[in-house]
């Protein structure tokens, strides 16, 4: 999906430089896997259940546990984590943790360095798509992923448009269980 | 020398223009600025709220050497880079704003001056004696007819042609010039809009000086449909407050019902209570769709550009009456009234009718010759249930949807005989109308919405204009101490995440006491939620502008009565001259009055515009999500910035250490991070021990209420010394502040910016 076609000849989502599809669980979790210093973001629709009445910030927390990876609450994002039995490592709203984000010089959340890689789960595709827009122009020293249901153009790596949710729930199952392989 | 002669020869012609020779104010540094004479203090601004892009696409295709990839650091032709070009952008869109109200300002004042004159006194009443704080502050004339006001849109006009060019290709090449001319152009804005409403005041003698104005009928369950129905649509008056008369002089007030959408609704429900208003821009499509209108008529701004279409569709009779949007309509200004309506009654034609008068006269005769033929009834339930079981949710609606809305779940609910998912989905609905298009099986879901959305009706108060002198004095001193913890500001258009969010956002504000003020949409949708005893937050809280109180200022252009009311509360309260002086009129308002504005549905470039007007004025705001699509917002980064000020009366810059505000243009996701958001961004670094402990309370406690347990991660910063502390979190804040080696530190006596960068005007400037 990245851009290979004729620079004059634009896509219709981005214009040029469109995120990668990836649809392979065991390839997402090698990309993550190959980060230095990962961030997780997490966003207010992982507030809402699955079909069968798992909380979707579950598979948020699975996400951050397999590969120990820190995590950011955006909105009202903290209050559930914290219900669940985990604090964040920071709470900033998304486009607090975006500009911070965008400096190559910020410390990250864990004061070890700027992150190279931003896993972004949660946040309505809207605001996301814009957010993942900034740091694509803004942060060249950093890749992004998503992990929602819906391509997010803008970021480095995103997952397709499930017209599923069970297939989507197969993919987050498939990359914790890859995750967890290499622990 | 010769420079210094052309300054100097600028200089007299401004102060012929704005009547130097009165001397009710010496005349500031600044009157009628341009492009320049703002710019240190918008870089001032910027410097700690940078701005933060978000680009839509990787393009510029403006001109036929692109398109040209801006991408990964590159370039465009021309030389633009990424950052330059969103700003670029966002310059256009205020421009497109500011040009909006000027034009309807424009409109409204050369139709009142040919009715009127221009010599017409302009008279806001006895309690307001500064009648027009923006056109006093940046143009520096008070205005006293309508004539005057001609006088401030002209240079409106003149700015928005040199600010424009800027916009071509190959001239700018700073994205922070562009948003200074974004500023400027938002500014203006404020002038604009000011000019207009003053004039409606003037010429319709809509309210003035009176804080409890009637309470107007909402919803189109209050439309009475037994009697021939007009629509007004848009936000220019001119045409409506002309059928009112045309009713009121026929005797047929009480015989045809007019009714609104958008900001017509709310001017003309100021000029007649017996208007009602339909609801905010999201439901025009629903109710044209009704076919319960026999007359549409537009005017401007914000009107859907598919209305001959949708009138044609739904039986609805329709008449373009301003000259921006006549939709390749025949021009019948000049026919025969009577010639007009046989050709719309019997050959259902549509026309551009741009006399008031002549469109209003044909509306109601029209009206009244095709309503009794009218058929059109709400979709029952029983139909809908039929017409839903054609869905298969296929979800395409939902990847249309801007609200991502499984509306294929709600629907095919709907086919099993449950309306509750639907009925939640209109409440959210922005009414754009994309799920239907998209729809391969052609389900008419805005009909089986309509069924949800039923019959029922609000209330809604009537718009009041500006804020008056009196209620300055009386809150001017608590709101600048931090007694009052602030004024919510909630302005703007209807693409909310959730439309039970307003009238949430202001039950939660109004009850905590601080001042609630609303205009536009967003004045309407705070009336569209009931609570448990059935009423609306206009019928349950004061009108007044003082603490609790939920006042609906008016419309869009109404919105220069709270910018006018920051500036009053530094000139009437604090006795800070005004004319000509923005500079010291914004820095006032930006380190002590506690103010923020709320644009949660903003979609248009009006409410850029007013947005960022707001912004170069000192008043933070806070914005739906939706909006991070302006491309910019204005944020800090509180933890590194730099927050020092100076303290005029010690005359030392000091490092405050506290990011207040901490944002000038930001964007929440949701509603729960809205509120404590709203909360700290009314901290002003102005505050008494008293108003600061009484702020921070409010953002502790709504933290804990929608964000989680614990405290604000930020509290810190906010606390100078024991005392700003709020009492019944006294124990839970000192442990925490102990344990991450807090510091106490001096509240600034005299907190400004003037005097931390280059500019002319002097220290002394702020001290009243």
């Amino acid at each position: 999906m990245s851009a290979v076609i004729p620079r004059h000849r634009v896509n219709v989502l981005t214009g040029i430089k469109s995120a990668r599809l990836v649809e392979d669980p065991a390839e997402y979790a090698d990309l993550i896997k190959k980060a230095k210093r990962p961030l997780l973001v997490v966003g207010p629709l992982l507030l809402a259940s699955t079909a069968e009445g798992k909380v979707l910030m579950q598979y948020a927390l699975d996400i951050a546990k397999a590969a120990n990876i820190p995590i950011c609450a955006t909105a009202q994002t903290r209050g559930k984590m914290v219900e669940l039995g985990v604090e964040p490592q920071c709470a900033y709203d998304v486009v607090e943790i975006i500009n911070a984000l965008k400096d190559p010089n910020w410390h990250g959340v864990k004061k070890e360095g700027n992150h190279d890689l931003v896993i972004f789960f949660g946040i309505r595709s809207d605001l996301g798509n814009q957010g993942l827009s900034t740091l694509k122009h803004f942060a060249p020293h950093l890749k992004t992923m998503t992990l929602c249901k819906y391509y997010f153009p803008h970021a480095s790596y995103s997952l397709p448009n499930f017209k599923k949710d069970a297939k989507w729930q197969e993919f987050l199952e498939g990359l914790i269980a890859n995750l967890q392989k290499g622990e | 020398m010769a420079q210094v002669k052309e300054i100097s020869r600028k200089l007299e012609e401004i102060h012929k223009k704005i009547k130097a020779e009165i001397p009710w104010e010496p005349v500031g540094p600044t009157p009628m600025p341009e492009i320049p004479d703002l710019r240190q203090w918008d870089m001032r601004l910027m410097k700690t709220y940078a701005p933060f892009y978000a680009p839509f696409c990787d393009l510029c295709c403006f001109c036929t050497y692109g398109k040209c990839d801006l991408s990964e650091g590159r370039r465009g032709a021309c030389g633009i880079d990424i950052a330059t070009q969103q700003a670029r952008f966002v310059l256009m869109a205020c421009l497109m704003g500011c040009s909006a109200h000027a034009a309807h300002g424009g409109h409204i004042l050369e139709f009142l001056i040919e009715r009127y004159g221009p010599d017409k006194k302009i008279d806001l009443g006895t309690s307001i004696d500064v009648e027009a704080p923006n056109i006093r502050t940046v143009v520096g004339l008070k205005p006293e007819t309508l004539g005057d006001l001609q006088i401030a849109l002209e240079y409106v006009f003149k700015e928005i042609g040199h600010l424009l060019d800027s916009t071509h290709t190959g001239q700018e090449g700073s994205a922070l010039d562009y948003e200074s001319k974004a500023l400027h152009a938002s500014m203006l804005d404020h002038v604009g809009m000011e000019v207009a409403d003053i004039a409606q005041i003037v010429g319709f003698g809509y309210p003035t000086s009176v804080a409890d104005t009637p309470i107007i009928e909402l919803g189109w369950g209050a439309i009475d449909k037994t009697k021939p129905v007009i629509l007004v649509s848009g936000h220019n008056p001119a045409t409506s407050t002309v059928l009112i008369d045309y009713l009121r002089e026929h005797n047929l007030e009480d015989q045809v019902e007019v009714c609104g959408l958008c900001c017509t609704a709310l001017e003309t429900t100021r000029y007649s209570s017996k208007a009602k208003i339909v609801g905010p821009l999201s439901r025009a499509l629903f109710f044209m769709r009704t076919g319960v209108a026999d007359v549409i008529m537009t005017d401007e701004q914000c009107i859907r550009t598919d209305t001959p279409q949708e009138a044609a569709k739904a039986g609805s009779a329709m008449i373009a009456c301003l000259d921006k949007a006549m939709y390749g309509l025949e021009n019948a200004t000049d026919y025969e009234t009577d010639e007009i309506v046989r050709r719309m009654v019997d050959n259902k034609e549509q026309f551009a009718i741009l006399d008031p008068a002549k469109a209003a006269e044909v509306a109601v005769k029209v009206a009244m010759r095709i309503a009794p033929e009218r058929k059109k009834e709400w979709v029952t339930e029983e139909q809908a249930i039929e017409l839903a079981k054609k869905c298969t949710n296929c979800k395409m609606c939902e990847q249309v949807c801007p609200n991502l809305f499984n509306i294929g779940g709600g629907v095919t609910e709907v086919a099993k005989g449950s309306f509750d998912l639907i009925r939640r989905q209109f409440l959210q609905c922005i009414g754009c109308g994309k799920c239907e298009q998209e729809c391969p099986n052609n389900v008419p879901i805005f009909k089986i919405m309509q069924t949800a959305a039923g019959t029922e009706t609000w209330k809604c108060r009537a718009g009041r204009g500006p804020v008056m002198d009196t209620e300055i004095r009386n809150v001017g001193a608590p709101i600048t101490l931090g007694t009052i913890p602030g004024v919510i500001a909630i302005v703007g258009c209807s693409n909310y995440p959730d439309m039970d969010d307003i009238a949430d956002m202001v039950e939660e504000f109004a009850k905590r006491k601080y001042i609630v003020v609303l205009t536009g949409c967003a004045a309407m949708a705070a009336g569209m939620k009931k609570d448990k005893d059935g009423l609306t937050v206009y019928e349950k809280y004061s009108p007044s502008f003082d603490a609790g109180g939920v006042v609906n200022i008016g419309s869009c252009v109404a919105n220069a009565h709270i910018s006018g009311a920051a500036i009053k509360i530094a000139n009437i309260f604090a006795a800070l001259p005004l004319r000509g002086n923005y500079e010291v009129m914004a820095d006032y308002v930006l380190n002590r009055v506690g103010a923020c504005g709320v644009a949660w549905g903003a979609y248009s470039q009006k409410a850029a515009s007013i947005g960022t007007g707001f912004n170069r004025l000192g008043v933070p705001v806070v914005l739906g999500p939706h909006s991070s699509k302006y491309r910019r917002l204005y944020l800090s980064r509180k933890e590194d910035d730099d927050w020092r000020v100076m303290d005029a009366r010690k005359r030392e810059i000091v490092d405050t250490v506290e990011p207040a505000p901490e944002h000038l243009a930001y964007v929440c996701e949701t509603k729960e991070k809205a509120m404590p958001m709203m909360a700290k961004l009314c901290i002003r670094r102005n505050d008494t021990p008293q108003g600061r402990a009484i702020k921070l309370n409010h953002y502790i406690s709504l933290y804990k209420k929608y964000i989680g347990p614990g405290l604000p991660e930020d509290i810190h910063l906010f606390v100078r010394r024991d005392a700003d502390i709020p009492l019944v979190y006294k124990k839970e804040v000192r442990a925490h502040l102990q344990q991450i080696g807090w510091q106490p530190r001096e509240p600034v006596g005299l907190p400004t910016l003037i005097g931390t960068y280059p500019t002319k005007v002097p220290v002394d400037a702020v001290i009243h």
